[in-house]
């Protein structure tokens, strides 16, 4: 078999079109620069590069295979809502800030970002709950959409 | 002398104005010219300017391989610098047997394969433009405004075609097709850089030339 003497030049032709495929202009010339450059690069910092080494690794990974780069973000998005799940079930030091308002949500915030327009109403003392929590810090708890609307309004 | 050193360690191209024709390594059992073999050595010592100018000789044809294989400029790019950088790394285990440009062949071609081995999901083109001359190459001309049985297409119509028909070769058939259609080498020298015998190279060429030309039967007469 040889395929020299089979009739591929209608091919060969067309495959000279490859040869006039050229890079942009003066990419040659700093190609050589770029190498010696990326050498002394790495010789001068060969061990800190090795550091990462895995790192460029393991992100190169997504680029040779999408499905890694698929599988990494879901799992750091269930890492992510399990963190969230898991903080919501742990229970809060000093008996727990919702066992003051009950069911509502309620958020914490200090009495000097109150405005004078507070309702006092709305303003719970914590010491009475939560106690020692507390009782360093001059905090009210309020229902969240109280506060919303109270520093809108201002 | 310098000269004649010159003109020793120059390839010649086979046709003239053929930029990235490539022109075969030297014989291993041939004497590597003296000027390389200097040149190599103060590269050994770790002579950066030495090496810069073998980077310099042989930079277009390696590009040219890695390019002509991924059909991507940037990962030619990048594989091109790696295969020399590597080679930089790994000189003190050249022994010399074969020309450093050989060696280095070697390198950028099992970098490209690995390459393209891991990017199989990812088959994106980069394109480089045509040069100028690609307008005037009889073979060309001939072949849109005579052969062709699609005469509208244009040059770059047939550059991404081509490119296409090229990808869907695997790579040991990408690659004879390279060296001996685009680059010139002769199948001797394309066994030394594989590493495999003349019969396989022919019938790799064989093989590989009969699929592009099933792919663009469209583009050819």
């Amino acid at each position: 078999m040889n395929p020299d003497s089979e009739n591929f030049d209608s091919l060969r032709q067309l495959l000279s079109l490859k040869r006039h495929e050229i890079p942009p202009p003066g990419y040659f010339d700093r190609f050589s620069r770029d190498v010696i450059a990326r050498i002394k690069a790495g010789e001068r910092g060969g061990e800190v590069g090795a550091d990462y080494s895995w790192l460029r690794r393991f992100l190169g990974m997504f680029d040779v295979k999408p499905v890694f780069a698929g599988a990494f973000g879901t799992a750091v998005c269930a890492f992510i809502v399990s963190g969230i799940i898991s903080s919501e079930n742990t229970p809060v030091m000093g008996g727990g800030v919702s066992n003051i308002a009950g069911n509502t949500s309620v958020a914490a915030i200090p009495v000097s970002m109150s405005g004078p327009g507070v309702d006092e109403q709305f303003s719970t003392s914590s010491n009475s709950v939560a106690g020692s929590l507390f009782d360093h810090f001059p905090l009210q708890t309020q229902p969240a959409s109280e506060q919303i609307l109270l520093t809108g309004g201002n | 002398m310098r000269e004649a050193a010159m003109i020793m360690t120059e390839p010649i191209p086979r046709k003239a104005g053929d930029a990235l024709k490539k022109v075969p390594p030297e014989e291993p059992s041939e004497p590597v010219p003296v000027e390389e073999t200097e040149l190599v050595q103060r590269a050994r010592k770790g002579d950066l300017a030495a090496y810069d100018q073998l980077v310099q000789r042989y930079q277009e044809r390696i590009y040219a391989t890695v390019y002509h294989m991924t059909s991507n400029h940037e990962d030619a790019n990048d594989l091109a610098q790696e295969a020399f950088i590597k080679g930089f790394q790994a000189l003190k285990s050249f022994k010399g047997g074969s020309s450093f440009y050989t060696w280095v062949y070697r390198i950028a071609v099992n970098k490209t394969i690995n390459f393209l081995k891991q990017r199989k999901n990812r088959s994106q083109m980069s394109l480089n433009d045509l040069d100028f001359n690609a307008e005037h190459d009889p073979d060309l001309v001939a072949l849109i405004s005579d052969k062709t049985p699609r005469r509208e297409a244009g040059l770059t119509e047939l550059q991404e075609k081509l490119n296409e028909g090229m990808q869907k070769l695997s790579e040991p058939h990408r690659l004879v097709v390279t060296l001996h259609d685009v680059q010139g080498l002769s199948h001797e020298e394309i066994a030394k850089i594989m590493g495999c015998n003349i019969g396989t190279v022919r019938s790799r060429l064989f093989y590989a030339r009969q699929q592009l030309q099933g792919f663009l039967a469209d583009y050819l007469k």
